[in-house]
């Protein structure tokens, strides 16, 4: 065959170390699972989420009060995403979005001298009687969840995804071998 | 034809079948990603829809079940000879959890007190060790023992928690609540000077610690039905609390 032509560029993913895209699966796994069970604890009680919410008093009571509904759902709807691995770059966005919220609404908490439970994990933003809040622990957890978030973003989908699978994920496996192109074809026939 | 012109047609070709292959798989992954897009927005949608009508309060439908004030502070609020089940209610005036429950759940507490089906004691306690908290619940809770006819104190009751100061502040300012009293019909002889010296103090804080203890509270509300500590995914939703209740009377 005496044909060339300027094949596109290579669909390759570019080199890269073959566990890399597990370590993806993994901070995908961590992720979900942090937001699952979280969203969990918190949506038989939307009521006491809402109070969860108002506790920090940063944004107007009905603000809050739509927060704290739909906060749980979204929460175990993006940890599912993130499980199989569909839309995940963007739910890794959303994911990091809301613990960067989380962040900053503890640390202005904390700032502002309040004494409230993160709802983190259920509850109403109250602490029992003679607890103490840990806000320092709270920043750094959800902080390294900002990072597991980033980390899928840049590296998406891993192994294991459905956005493979379906061909969303941006790198799509290479299916252009040499010759396929002309389907029985032959120009110099 | 010749060679290279057969093989530039060829290509040509090879180029425009790529690029309807490449708009196709474009645009099957666009519908992919919107069929998905759809499909989470709807769950989430359905799912605060869900939360939001789970969280919806009853209407006080009636009257009230009589109300009766306990020397120890506690009041009862029953229907003339219901005894069971009993549901105490552990609330501190200062807690916003405590002021939740009572706007999603107190009314459908008072309705299945009025409707014969439980009896209902409140315990008014002071869970706060730290300052402003403390001495605002102390104040709040220890004008409302100063309150004792059973109709007054629930009102007074419930105006404490419409007018409750956030934690960060000193609020329930003994000036406000002897306003609330007058506003809510409070008529106790002496209201005012009770109210203002902290006359029924040492007796609500002796009171408060002895339940906490007894009860081995964690944390306030805390609604126990016939002894037992009812979960939050219960008090919270007020068809679920009205259940629970109801089939405990069964």
């Amino acid at each position: 065959m005496v044909l060339t032509y300027q094949k596109a560029a290579p669909d390759r993913p570019r080199t890269e170390h073959p566990a890399l895209p597990w370590v993806t699966t993994a901070a995908r796994l961590v992720l979900a699972a942090v937001l699952i069970v979280a969203g969990g604890l918190k949506i038989g009680a939307p009521a006491l989420s809402v109070q969860a919410v108002k506790a920090y008093q940063l944004l107007p009571d009905s603000l809050a009060t739509a927060i704290g509904y739909g906060l749980p759902i979204i929460e175990i709807v993006i940890g599912v995403l993130l499980a199989v691995g569909l839309l995940t770059r963007v739910s890794a966005v959303v994911a990091g979005l809301l613990m960067l919220a989380f962040v900053v609404g503890i640390a202005s908490a904390w700032a502002r001298g309040l004494r409230i439970d993160c709802g983190c994990f259920g509850g109403g933003g109250e602490l029992a009687a003679g607890q103490d809040p840990n806000y320092l622990w709270e920043i750094l957890r959800d902080f390294g969840l900002v990072i597991v978030a980033a980390w899928i973003f840049i590296r998406p989908p891993g192994r294991l995804a459905m956005d493979s699978a379906l061909g969303l994920s941006g790198r799509r496996e290479p299916y252009q071998p040499e010759g396929d192109i002309f389907q029985g074809e032959q120009p110099d026939a | 034809m010749s060679k290279a012109a057969r093989d530039a047609s060829v290509r040509a070709r090879i180029a425009a079948q790529r690029e309807a292959e490449r708009k196709q798989e474009q645009r099957r992954r666009l519908a992919t990603i919107i069929t998905v897009a759809v499909v989470v927005l709807a769950v989430i949608g359905g799912g605060w829809w869900y939360a939001a009508e789970q969280s919806k309060s009853e209407e006080i439908a009636g009257g009230l079940a009589p109300v009766t004030v306990q020397s120890d502070g506690t009041a009862v609020m029953a229907k003339a000879g219901v005894t069971s089940p009993v549901l105490d209610i552990y609330e501190d005036p200062q807690c916003p959890v405590c002021k939740q429950l009572e706007e999603i759940s107190g009314p459908t507490i008072k309705n299945l007190a009025a409707e014969g089906k439980v009896k209902v004691v409140y315990h008014p306690l002071t869970i706060f060790s730290q300052e402003p908290t403390r001495s605002n619940s102390l104040r709040a809770a220890s004008a409302l023992r100063c309150v004792t006819d059973g109709k007054q104190w629930l009102a007074f009751h419930d105006r404490l928690f419409k007018g409750q100061p956030s934690e960060t502040v000193e609020g329930f300012k003994t000036d406000d609540l002897v306003k609330w009293g007058d506003e809510v019909g409070v008529t106790a002889p002496g209201f005012e000077s009770c109210v203002k010296d902290q006359k029924q103090r040492a007796a609500h804080e002796q009171t408060s610690a002895k339940t906490m203890a007894d009860q081995k509270l964690e944390g306030t509300p805390t609604l126990k039905l016939n002894g037992r500590q009812i979960d939050n995914n219960t008090i919270f939703v007020p068809s679920a609390l009205r259940q629970e209740i109801v089939n405990a009377g069964k």
